[in-house]
């Protein structure tokens, strides 16, 4: 089983800049903020110095302060490293304004999948992927990332409603939905 | 030699669900394969956004139509972690006796299927007409073959009274007779072997590599068991071994999988002659207070996650659901390379794929 206490002073040497606080999340799970950019380095160390190795999964949202990752590790008990990253502009199909994050494939190659299902239904780009492609929708799916807040089908708040969204059909359709509203 | 590249499914003959897979054969020898998913999306991560708690239940039993009760297991769970519900130890034992019939339904209906596929429709026929025996127990108990909506949020909806608790025990003893004489069959039939015996073969490293759970880690000699490792509803009290193989074969995750249907009758019973008395359900409130949790489970195929996370409102934020099929899914490239084109559908079955489950 894996030593929490062990695992965050080792981050925490790793990164002395960053505050890093674990919190107890029920029902057998740590969570710990990072950066971004330090996900990769923090997964290695797991897997080299603690001998973790199960990703259970990775959890992509769409929430207030941008695009989350969650990425669920165990190893007696669970450990999840959390991420934001900045929303999208513009989610789909253009590099460069997409919620970017290096990919773990090249360390936990079973990480693909998961990172794939991210990519189409939040619009992050994985980079060093080795297949970003469609996995679950629709091959002829050209609207924007189902699981972002803004896309319609969602409840979108207002605040949310007058954020820039993915491209110019889905204005028109937020419009109808304001008007009808 | 040419090579080929043939599509098989998304309708194909190995499996009766949806699962396109591209192989490429050089002869007889696959050399390559890649696969997509999708045919039974249903977006039910998107529709948890859009239901209260409480209907929630409902929407999540029908992510499997094999395991259907561990999903509300894990979600109901996590959900009374969040609410701090203290559950009542016999709506816990209820649970896990519905969790266990499930194990045993559905271990019976992957060796018909793995029989089936290899040419042994006797061992087809037997299980399934066997597996009756558990399904009318789960339909007695619920009401439902496949689809119990036993969970509640704090608690379970159904009783079983002492009689029939007999009347179950008994049929129960009549399946384990019928399992071990599987387990006998399959131990001793030299083509059942041939066929199984090093194909689909998953080294320990492999496993690791790919986060592999369930039944075709333990076939590898990967130790893992959420009942055990974790201990969720009452498997903390009871008395069970996990069953684990080294060869990483076909053949290994029959063992496994045989053996286990035989320590889940065992665990039936442990149940059933210790139900402790008293009440079914705890009210829970409608609304949940805003929090997250991480709830595991282990279904049939392996470790099932649920994160929930709550804003304080009626409805769930966000739900994801990580199936044990995915993890084994991505392994299929690696055992398809080099099988002869007879045994894919050996290796397809091996895993025991639930597409439905990892389509979601």
């Amino acid at each position: 089983m894996m030593d929490i206490n062990a695992v965050v002073e080792a981050l925490r040497q790793l990164y002395p800049n960053q505050d890093i606080k674990p919190r107890t999340v029920p029902v057998a799970d740590t969570f710990i903020n990072l950066p971004p950019d330090c996900v990769h380095a923090a997964t290695a160390l797991l897997m080299d110095r603690f001998d973790v190795y199960h990703l259970s999964t990775i959890t992509g949202q769409d929430t207030d302060h941008g695009i989350e990752l969650l990425y669920h590790f165990w190893d007696g008990r669970g450990l999840t490293l959390r991420t934001r990253l900045p929303r999208a502009e513009r989610a789909k199909g253009e590099p460069g304004e997409a919620p970017v994050i290096a990919t773990l494939t090249d360390l936990i190659p079973g990480a693909a999948f998961y990172e794939r299902e991210i990519w189409e239904m939040l619009g992050v780009d994985f980079q060093g992927h080795p297949n970003l492609s469609l996995f679950l929708l629709p091959e002829d799916w050209d609207d924007a990332p189902p699981l972002l807040a803004q896309t319609p089908g969602a409840a979108v708040s207002e605040d949310e409603a007058d954020c820039s969204s993915p491209n110019d059909n889905q204005n028109e359709k937020l419009e109808d939905q304001e008007s009808k509203q | 030699m040419t090579r080929m590249t043939i599509p098989i499914g998304p309708q194909h003959p190995a499996l009766k669900e949806p699962l396109s897979f591209l192989l490429t054969v050089e002869g007889e020898y696959v050399i390559d394969s890649s696969l997509r998913l999708g045919y039974v999306h249903r977006g039910l991560e998107r529709l948890c956004q859009e239901r209260t708690y409480v209907q929630n239940v409902h929407v999540l039993e029908r992510v499997c139509g094999i395991c259907s009760h561990v999903h509300s297991t894990a979600y109901c769970q996590g959900v009374e972690a969040l609410t701090e519900l203290e559950i009542p130890p016999r709506a816990l034992y209820l649970r896990t006796l519905l969790c266990e019939l499930e194990r045993i339904h559905s271990h019976m209906l992957w060796l018909g299927v793995l029989a089936e596929l290899i040419g042994f429709t006797t061992i087809f026929m037997y299980t399934w007409r066997d597996r009756e025996i558990v399904l009318d127990i789960m339909e007695e108990f619920s009401g439902g073959r496949v689809a119990h909506a036993v969970n509640l949020v704090g608690g379970v909806r159904v009783d079983v009274e002492q009689e029939h608790a007999r009347s179950i025990l008994t049929r129960l003893d009549d399946l384990a007779q019928q399992v071990d004489t599987f387990l006998d069959m399959i131990q001793h039939e030299r083509t059942f072997q041939a066929r199984t015996r090093n194909v689909g073969h998953l080294s320990v490293e492999q496993v690791h590599r790919y986060c592999v759970v369930g039944p075709v880690a333990r076939a590898s000699g990967v130790d893992v068991d959420m009942r055990r490792d974790a201990p969720y509803a009452a498997y903390d009290q009871l008395d069970f071994q996990v069953i684990t193989a080294q060869q990483g074969d076909v053949w290994a995750r029959t063992m496994v999988r045989s053996l286990e249907t035989i320590e889940s009758l065992h665990i039936c019973r442990q149940l059933l002659q210790n139900l402790p008395s008293g009440d079914l359900t705890v009210r829970a409130p409608r609304r949940v207070p805003a929090g997250e949790v991480v709830s595991r489970a282990e279904a049939p195929r392996g470790e099932v996650i649920y994160y929930i996370r709550s804003d304080g409102s009626d409805k769930p934020a966000r739900i994801k659901i990580r199936t044990p099929t995915l993890t084994t899914l991505i392994t299929l490239p690696d055992q398809l390379r080099g099988v002869n084109t007879a045994d894919v559908p050996t290796v397809l079955a091996g895993v025991d794929l639930c597409i439905a489950c990892a389509d979601r």
